[in-house]
């Protein structure tokens, strides 16, 4: 890195807060203010939690004699994505008593509760670790929560997976206490003693780091959209190792050409034993040689980048002690969920639920908050949050399956819905998100809707076509990996991207600049029904798009903002 | 007219007289006739004979007049009766309940009690101690003083003018001599209040044998209410131009609080802060078209405007339901008088639709009342202004969407640049400690906040260093955080020192001011002891009591006795 520039001003905050302390202690007994020090926020996000505020209620406030309408975003580490039944009833109990009312399952696999007030924050945390669920690195410049595939037909390999998303997440844990001090205990464990963070050291990691594990054929985590990934390679039903990809990522900014979304690499292949070794040498080049100075550039694929990928291998085996083997081969079909019942090899069975964009709430005609709340009642089984935001009511009995099929209908949650909308993501966005531009999860519903009516004339209703929307180009919901995909330029405007990869390994173009909803139905339609009438046998739609030459194929991250068709140039 | 006494034939009147008396008599109702005995009275007094010059004492008379106050109206009445009686000659002092002991005022030679009730029946809060003592098996003996009672209420309660009542009793009990009978008032009690007044004085001077002959014309102005030191009062208001009107409460609230500032530019008022400023609303028009629907008298345009601005079309009294059903010649409802119970005029009027002329619908018609809010401002901060803080009450009764009269008055009908009618109301018992160096502990939820916020622009603007503490409540800290903004401000500048909430329905459990105080009561427990006055204002019913029961916890039951006697807890509950 630039060791000419000066850190982040969030360097000197880390270094300061004993070891993520800070004065949150102090800020949350300040009952004049809903927030925490600016400070403190950055501290917070450590332990999981973020502040925010409802940016629809921002223009009356101050007229009002108001401060903004200030809430915090909790967010669960949940490994795998796994909870009991009895988890799940205590964080719909959270959210019921402490946040919003809704449970917001996320695209890394966990649960987030908005709209907690200061006064409810610490009895919102600690009433999920009575549940034995924390929030811990949740958030933060720290490894977040570890994600691995959710695949219920292979519940063997996927136990294999989900344990190891387990072992790395713990290895990677920060060591401080402070989470339990603030949230918990409310009082000093060290009194001020000196901690250690063997991993990360005082200043943590230079921005998030992010790891996935997935299993073939499927790629619901988007493996090669996080800072490492590990592709699990079989052998029978046991997984062999597996292969080693670093240096994706999501995030951009507008405007800035030098930041752009990267596909990893896959550099190797390694025994499952020397995973968690790897993910931890990996983290530790990305703390020396990450850049400190400049948070938007701050990832490790721009370390990659800049270092390049073989001396970045060199350094890596340098520290291991060993090198990595060569890649094995693997393939993807998709990136999504397969919806609906599915027998595993034991026998035991699984039903995926689509949980549009995640929000788990009761409408009048789809109560997924009751129903949900129904099952878990039963005590059976396991809740597996998935990567795509859905939910896989996971090991359940022939014996049990009618009576968790009957509570399905019952909330009317088991509705089947396009391949359109079964394949769409959206962020959180507004009205709590602070870096919303734009509409994501409250518009993309209705945007799919306009699709439908088309896609149901071309004979495409059932198709699987992969669509994302975000509120701002930091990707988290992974849109750069999608066939269609719309990211926020600001209110009512999008730019929309398309050509991404059904099984999440190309990323996608820009195809049209600013567009509002109507523009992306005009640019859309003409494209779909080509797709109808010329796709070739199996032809997935983002393909086609760059066969029809409506975009080039993205083929590496630093190339994403390049190929442009000319009106497109900035 | 049946049932009412007539003037026999042999009234000192010519028949024809007899006959006009009485017809006017059967008009009337027994609010006028108590006017008019009180007028007849001070009229009497005004005309009689003057005794013989030889006959001027040779001092003046004591009396003594005690009142019971609860919102002021008793101890303004108190004020005009001193005055009145200084006139006549006597040396007449006042003597606040609060501050007296049944001993003391067994003493006296004469007295005039003024006493208003409270609630559903109760004793001022701060006459508590006195109605005790009075009530007691070990009470004084009364025997020699000369006593009269006059009783503020309001009809809307069952148990109208109880306490005074209840005094009137109780010293005719311990042996005084009662020399006029008791007047009970409604909330309109200016003109019947001081004509009873202006009778009872000549008769307690009557019975002393030796009026002074100086003193002997009573002047009762019975067109002005003498209630206010300003040159503003009730019956005339100052028409204040509204400057800013806001809605305080977030747009998803399940309350609706108004922050209204009008202009007292040109007018001279002054308040303090603690003194509440009254306003004269309007009904609602289309209540006023209703009832007008339901008697028939829809084309009535003076009569409209009367019912707008001049008759309470809303509260409705047992005695009122009497009043109609004989007016109607309704046996049924005359029976039903608990009817009243929950409903409001045009429920009376709706469930018997009758025609009735214009007259006969005012004379069943209690006149409006002002309402009274909190000044949330300091003229030291604001000068020439007065900000209030209105809730407006909205509520569903018997299948009947009702409103707040002023309330809504002000949050539906009123925008800025338009006049309020309004007049100051000093409210002596609620004011900032004349040390400035005194801690303080404000105790408002909900509106109950609005003279805290002028206690603290006043300490703000005279640099007061007295310690402050405010314990605000509502229900949502994201939505009903009234003056968020400017608690922060005079925390951050330390005007303020210390802030304690309770939102009641942010969490599972209900959590009130109460629970706040108690949550804090070791701190509450060293403030008291570094001499802080305690200040409670806001809702009577749950609140104060409440707030009450857990300082009495806190404090201890005799230490709280001993803080109100000291003047160190001061309550403004409504």
């Amino acid at each position: 890195m630039d060791r000419s520039l000066p850190p982040s001003p969030n360097e000197a905050i880390k270094a300061n807060s004993r070891y993520l302390r800070g004065t949150i202690a102090d800020g949350l007994t300040r009952v004049e203010t809903g927030a925490l020090s600016d400070d403190d926020q950055q501290l917070t996000k450590f332990h999981g939690i973020y502040l925010q505020d409802d940016r629809d209620l921002r223009a009356e406030r101050g007229r009002k004699k108001m401060e903004k309408a200030f809430s915090f975003m909790a967010r669960l580490r949940v490994p795998g994505g796994v909870l009991t039944p009895a988890q799940w009833l205590a964080a719909e109990t959270i959210a019921r008593e402490r946040g919003n009312g809704t449970l917001r399952l996320t695209t890394r696999q966990t649960i987030q509760f908005h709209g907690i007030i200061k006064s409810n924050l610490r009895l919102a945390i600690s009433g999920l670790n009575d549940a034995m669920l924390d929030t811990i690195a949740a958030c933060g410049d720290v490894n977040r929560n570890v994600i691995a595939t959710a695949n219920p037909w292979e519940s063997r390999g996927h136990a294999e997976v989900a344990a190891l998303a387990q072992a790395i997440g713990t290895h990677l844990l920060p060591k401080s206490r402070a989470w339990h001090e603030i949230w918990i205990d409310g009082e000093q464990h060290t009194g001020g003693e000196e901690e250690d963070e063997p991993i990360y050291g005082r200043t943590y990691m230079p921005r998030k780091f992010k790891i996935a594990v997935a299993l073939p054929p499927h790629n619901d985590v988007d493996v090669f959209a996080h800072d490492l990934g590990f592709i699990a390679i079989r052998e029978g039903d046991r997984v062999a190792g597996y292969n080693v990809v670093v240096g994706g990522g999501m995030g951009m900014t507008h405007g800035e050409p030098d930041t752009f979304p990267r596909t990893g690499d896959v550099i190797g292949f390694c025994r499952p034993d020397q995973v968690v070794d790897i993910a931890e040498k990996v983290v530790t080049i990305q703390r020396d040689s990450g850049n400190r100075s400049d948070r938007k550039h701050a990832r490790l694929k721009y370390t990659i980048e800049r270092i390049g990928l073989p001396a970045f291998c060199m350094e890596l085996e340098r520290r291991l002690g060993y090198s990595l083997s060569p890649a094995q081969d693997f393939a993807f079909t998709d990136n999504g969920d397969r919806l609906g019942w599915a027998h595993g090899d034991d026998g035991a069975l699984h039903y995926t639920l689509f949980v549009e964009n995640g929000r788990v709430r009761d409408l009048p005609d789809r109560q997924l908050l009751s129903g949900l709340h129904a099952i878990a009642e039963l005590g059976v089984g396991r809740f597996i949050i998935t990567a795509n935001q859905n939910l896989v009511i996971a090991d359940i009995t022939p014996q049990q399956k009618r009576a968790v099929g009957e509570l399905l209908r019952a909330h009317g949650i088991d509705a089947p819905v396009s391949g359109l909308r079964r394949n769409s993501i959206a962020c959180v966005a507004l009205p709590t998100c602070g870096l919303a531009l734009a509409e994501s999860e409250r518009y993309l519903p209705s945007l799919v809707a306009r699709l439908e009516d088309q896609l149901e004339q071309l004979g495409l209703a059932q198709d699987d076509i992969t669509i994302r929307m975000t509120g701002c180009p930091n990707g988290c919901a992974r849109p750069y990996l999608a066939e269609i995909a719309l990211v926020g330029r600001a209110p009512g405007l999008y730019h929309l991207y398309l050509g991404g990869a059904f099984n999440g390994t190309r990323l996608n173009k820009l195809y049209r600049k600013d567009v509002d909803g109507d523009a992306i139905i005009a640019a859309l339609s003409p494209l779909l029904r080509e797709y109808a009438g010329q796709r070739r046998d199996g032809e997935r739609f983002g393909d086609y798009a760059i066969r029809a030459g409506h975009v080039r194929p993205t083929t590496a991250g630093n190339t994403f903002h390049d190929d442009l068709a000319p009106e497109l140039r900035s | 007219m049946p049932g009412l006494p007539m003037l026999p034939e042999t009234a000192p009147f010519p028949a024809e007289q007899i006959t006009a008396l009485n017809r006017i008599m059967s008009a009337t109702n027994a609010e006028q006739r108590t006017w008019l005995s009180g007028f007849l009275s001070g009229y009497q007094a005004a005309n009689a004979p003057q005794p013989a010059a030889a006959a001027a004492p040779a001092r003046r008379a004591p009396l003594t007049i005690l009142f019971a106050t609860e919102s002021g109206n008793a101890e303004s009445l108190a004020d005009v009766a001193r005055k009145a009686a200084s006139k006549l000659g006597f040396a007449a002092r006042v003597l606040d309940m609060a501050d007296a002991t049944p001993a003391q005022v067994a003493a006296a030679q004469n007295l005039l009690v003024i006493a208003s009730t409270w609630g559903e029946g109760d004793p001022p809060q701060r006459a508590i101690d006195f109605h005790a003592a009075l009530m007691a098996e070990d009470a004084p003996r009364f025997d020699g003083v000369r006593y009269a009672v006059l009783a503020l209420g309001d009809r809307a309660y069952a148990k109208f003018c109880e306490t005074g009542r209840l005094f009137d009793e109780r010293f005719a009990a311990l042996g005084g001599t009662r020399v006029a009978d008791r007047i009970e008032c409604d909330l309109d009690y200016d003109v019947a209040a001081n004509a009873w007044l202006g009778g009872t004085l000549t008769q307690l001077q009557a019975g002393l044998g030796e009026p002074d002959a100086g003193a002997a014309v009573i002047h009762v102005d019975f067109a002005r209410a003498p209630l206010e030191a300003s040159a503003y009062n009730r019956t005339r208001p100052f028409e204040a131009e509204i400057t800013e009107r806001i809605k305080l409460s977030g747009s998803r609230s399940t309350s609706e609080t108004w922050h209204v500032e009008v202009s007292l530019a040109g007018s001279g008022i002054v308040y303090e802060p603690g003194d509440s400023l009254g306003f004269l609303p309007s009904n609602d028009p289309a209540l006023v078209d209703a009832v007008l629907m339901a008697t028939g008298l829809s084309g009535d345009a003076a009569l409209r405007a009367a019912l707008s601005e001049r008759f309470d079309i809303t509260t409705l009294t047992r005695k009122q339901v009497a009043d109609y059903a004989r007016l109607i010649g309704d046996a049924s409802l005359a029976e039903d008088v608990a009817f009243a119970d929950g409903r409001q005029v045009i429920d009376l009027l709706s469930a018997a639709p009758h025609g009735l002329s214009a007259e006969q619908l005012t004379s069943l018609l209690r006149p409006l009342p002002p309402r009274y809010y909190s000044v949330a401002s300091s003229l030291k901060t604001v000068p020439d202004e007065a900000h209030l803080l209105v809730a407006a009450v909205r509520y569903e009764t018997h299948g009947r969407a009702r409103s707040g009269v002023a309330s809504v008055d002000l949050a539906d009908r009123r925008n800025a640049g338009e006049r309020l009618k309004v007049f100051v109301k000093p409210n002596l018992h609620f004011r900032l400690p004349t040390d400035p160096q005194r801690p303080i502990i404000m105790i408002g939820p909900g509106t109950g906040v609005a003279p805290f916020r002028a206690f603290m622009q006043e300490r703000d603007a005279v640099g007061a260093r007295g310690k402050s503490w405010l314990v605000f409540g509502h229900r949502h800290y994201t939505h009903d955080f009234l003056y968020q903004l400017e608690w922060q401000d005079l925390l951050k500048r330390g005007v303020l020192s210390r802030l304690d909430v309770a939102f009641s329905r942010d969490q599972p459990e209900k959590r009130y001011v109460q629970h706040a105080l108690w949550d804090a009561r070791r701190d509450l427990h060293a403030w008291v002891q570094d001499g802080a006055v305690i200040y409670v204002c806001g809702d009577a019913n749950a609140m104060a009591k409440d707030v009450h029961a857990t300082l009495q916890r806190i404090v201890g039951d005799q230490a709280l006795d001993a803080l109100r006697r000291e003047g160190r807890y001061l309550r403004d509950v409504y």
